[in-house]
């Protein structure tokens, strides 16, 4: 059996959604199918469910909304020694339920018109003869072959659209952290502030974190570069710093996988083929943080695959145009974000501990991350050549 | 350059590994497929180079003689 459709999207995450949504109200009359392979949308988890207030309000209204766990209004910093920084922030973010996060946002994607297949895969793609690509899927009703003018390939980490269409989307194992995750049930913490901590000995070339979900309970995690280890395993050191700080947890969930803290592939296009979300490095190689960067690659796709089929020229050359926007809108900043990960991976707890400190003699409302990195480049004369690659 | 092959290869254990997807994108000769419930890695292209070993959250991959 063979079916048409004009814009195939592989993955029904916030990018794939967002952009099945964005191509089927841009263009109202195409065909645009979105495909998730896992039986449930949002399922399973593998993510910390953070998010910033900001970018989700371009998308969605958290007030009040269901697929909402806790809002968060305080930042904990916690240096390799335990010191606590307290940052004054107000409305920071949000910790979601993914699982229903993303049926939601796949809900809004049909409602405008796409055609959702749940449990449904992509096994392997070509290009036809008259410039269509032949995905063949495989799902509940068997083996199927889907022709497509565009295919957009938001199927994560391991994209295998991205390998399909030749683009290149390996990742030097130094961008690479590695994350494992328990829910953990029954613990004490300030349930409207994150938890960030940084040590060599507890989160190698990343960080630990506390997310809130609800009442005593938190997604604990962590993720680190392999390459800086000593030789254990993200779930080992997690297991460790969990018995440190939370020994009378219960650990009731648990997920890992990898977040690419790199900067956007060089090219997110091809002949037909648009790249969104973490499946293009689209993460914030900071924070490692990737669903609003993703919902808002997945827009710029899903209208340039749109736009590109009703100009009948679904070129590499013209879907060009998505690649230029996304770095307008965000590529460009994650090359900076890119420079300070770098430098800041040369400092060792000594300087994170020290850091804490100068931090916490800024008075507490007064203590925003502007502040602390003014007064950090005051006191850590080391980290000027740090802003100086920033601003420049 | 043909890319030297190592007398090893990578092998995954598929008790323990959580078909996350972390290792297909470490692959430089993209020898690890994913498809459905399988993890597989394809002997001849690997080349033994390990990077895929250590980022493993799970410790599902191992290296044995090719």
């Amino acid at each position: 059996m063979t079916l048409d459709v004009d814009v195939l999207i592989v993955g029904a995450g916030p990018a794939g959604s967002i952009a099945a949504a964005e191509a089927a109200r841009e263009g109202p009359a195409l065909h645009v199918m979105l495909l998730e392979r896992d039986r449930a949308v949002g399922a399973p988890v593998r993510c910390a469910e953070g998010v910033g207030d900001a970018g989700l309000r371009e998308f969605a209204d958290p007030d009040g909304a269901p697929w909402v766990a806790r809002k968060i209004t305080r930042v904990i910093f916690l240096a390799p020694d335990n010191t606590e920084v307290q940052v004054a922030e107000r409305d920071v973010g949000w910790i979601l339920d993914r699982t229903r996060f993303d049926a939601c946002l796949a809900a809004e994607a049909v409602a405008a018109g796409a055609d959702l297949r749940v449990g449904t895969e992509a096994t392997d793609m070509s290009r036809d003869g008259d410039g269509w690509w032949r995905v063949e899927i495989r799902g509940p009703d068997g083996r199927a072959t889907c022709r497509a003018r565009v295919v957009i390939g938001a199927d994560g980490v391991e994209t295998m659209v991205g390998r399909w269409a030749g683009l290149d989307t390996r990742v030097p194992a130094r961008d690479m952290e590695s994350c494992a995750q328990y829910v953990v049930q029954g613990i004490d913490f300030d349930p409207d502030a994150i938890y960030l901590q940084f040590g060599d000995q507890i989160a190698p070339g990343g960080y630990a974190w506390l997310f809130p979900k609800g009442d005593r309970v938190a997604n604990v995690g962590l993720g680190l570069v392999a390459l800086k280890t000593d030789g254990r395993n993200a779930r080992q050191y997690l297991d460790a710093w969990i018995a440190r700080r939370y020994p009378r947890g219960a650990k009731t969930g648990y997920t890992v996988g990898g977040v690419i803290v790199h900067t956007t592939i060089r090219q997110t296009y091809a002949e037909g083929v648009l790249l969104a979300g973490d499946a293009a490095h689209m993460i914030n190689p900071l924070s490692g943080g990737g669903i609003v960067n993703a919902m808002k690659a997945g827009r710029l796709a899903g209208r340039a695959a749109a736009r590109a089929i009703a100009a009948g020229d679904t070129s590499a050359r013209r879907l060009s145009v998505y690649h230029a926007e996304w770095m307008r809108l965000l590529g460009d900043d994650h090359l900076k974000y890119y420079r300070i990960k770098q430098a800041l991976e040369r400092m060792d707890d000594g300087f994170y501990n020290g850091l804490a400190r100068t931090a916490n003699a800024i008075p507490q409302p007064k203590r925003t991350l502007g502040r602390i990195f003014a007064h950090a480049l005051v006191r850590h004369p080391q980290l000027i050549p740090v802003a100086a690659r920033f601003f420049v | 350059m043909p890319p030297v092959h190592l007398p090893e290869v990578a092998v995954v254990d598929l008790d323990t590994c959580d078909r996350c997807g972390l290792c297909l994108p470490l692959c430089p000769p993209a020898a690890i497929h994913l498809e459905g419930n399988d993890l597989t890695v394809d002997r001849e292209a690997c080349t033994g180079c390990r990077k895929c070993v250590a980022p493993c959250p799970v410790g599902a991959l191992a290296m044995v003689p090719a």
